[in-house]
């Protein structure tokens, strides 16, 4: 019997000898020797393998220390000044918007005399 | 400073469930407003709370996530778990309006001349556009399973090609459709056909949109670095959303427009 990792139950399930010999994922072996030491001026060693990235750099590390700061701040305030606009503003149209709303209905049920 | 010693995620107080509550309320009573007043502020209000709601609510899942963290497999667990119960729910409401059609279809009525398509309904050709549109979805299904294996496999550039195919594909359909929309001889209030073709090919339509706009935040994270090769949640659960919505079209194909042509 064979397993496989199913990536949508998340768990071992059955698989047959192909999945075995053939595994999902699997990369070719990536050379571990050293590469050959330069007596010259050392090259910068590239990040990219490509000409240019569409994005720039990865700012994933820098924003995970930003919200893992322990300030207490709740997630949705945390970055300051733009959450708490855009907090005020959604709270401001949807409270405005109710108080508003149950005042259109309040009028709207008044009987309309002939 | 004391720390939890379970996998769960005990989220902060967040004020969304509050606002896309309310959101909803000023949409039901906006289509109100709108169909019996003429007045179309409290929808257009209630869209825009509706939007802001979601993309902050996301925003902080995103943030809680991949910035913080919290998403252990146990919490993806509970994720996967979610998104599948969405998404049967969503199957449910769809079987609703299969199950309108072929109610009124199996057994057409006097007042449509007995027949299905009714009297006097040109229905459009389905090997035309519509089977068109078919290969469209079924080549974006393609495309989003290349998505899924380069991402796994740590390729970003194919990641990144793959997902703008799958995205181009999508919006691709939604204008060939809109152009069926246009063109077609009949309109939503030509009878039992037009209430259910537009209603069933509409709220697919709506879907597509859905799931389309689902992918384009995939590609965004993607683009920023967000994915990793092994823990990428919410494309995949993006991944089964379109999956879905494919298979939605393919019996809406089979059975309204080549069956009941």
């Amino acid at each position: 019997m064979y397993y496989k990792f199913s990536s949508f139950t998340q768990k071992l399930t059955g698989a047959w000898a192909s999945d075995a010999y053939n595994p999902q994922g699997l990369r070719p072996v990536v050379s571990t020797e050293a590469p050959p030491i330069i007596f010259a001026t050392p090259t910068k060693l590239s990040s990219n393998s490509t000409a240019y990235d569409y994005a720039g750099k990865n700012k994933v590390p820098e924003l995970q220390k930003f919200f893992q700061k322990s300030d207490g701040v709740p997630i949705h305030l945390k970055r300051g000044l733009p959450d708490q606009m855009l907090y005020r503003t959604t709270m401001a149209l949807t409270v405005g918007g109710t108080i508003y709303c149950l005042i259109a209905l309040y009028m709207a049920s008044q009987p309309r005399n002939k | 400073m004391t720390h939890q010693t379970h996998s769960y995620h005990m989220v902060n107080p967040s004020p969304w469930p509050l606002t896309g509550a309310l959101s909803a309320f000023l949409m039901t009573s906006g289509l109100i407003m709108w169909f019996h007043f003429n007045s179309l502020i409290l929808l257009a209000l209630s869209l825009l709370t509706n939007t802001l709601t979601m993309y902050q609510w996301w925003r902080d899942i995103v943030r809680e996530s991949t910035f913080q963290g919290h998403h252990t497999p146990t919490v993806q667990k509970g994720l996967r778990y979610g998104m599948i119960l969405f998404i049967l729910s969503e199957a449910l409401f769809f079987m609703g309006f299969f199950w309108a059609f072929y109610h009124s279809s199996l057994a057409p009525t006097p007042e449509l001349g007995g027949s299905w398509p009714p009297t006097g309904i040109r229905p459009l050709n389905p090997l035309e556009v519509p089977l068109l549109n078919t290969s469209v979805l079924l080549a974006s299904g393609v495309s989003i399973t290349w998505a899924h294996h380069s991402l796994m496999e740590g390729n970003r550039k194919h990641t990144l090609q793959a997902l703008l195919i799958t995205i181009m594909l999508g919006l691709y359909f939604t204008l060939l459709q809109a152009s069926e929309y246009y063109e077609a001889s009949f309109t939503i209030s030509d009878g039992i056909y037009g209430s259910t073709f537009f209603v069933a090919t509409g709220f697919h339509g709506l879907h597509v949109i859905i799931g389309s706009t689902f992918l384009i935040v995939c590609f965004m994270r993607q683009l920023t670095f967000h994915f990793t090769s092994n823990h990428h949640f919410g494309f995949e659960a993006a991944a089964w959303y379109w999956h879905f919505v494919d298979v939605v079209w393919l019996f809406l194909y089979i059975s309204i427009y080549w069956w009941g042509s």
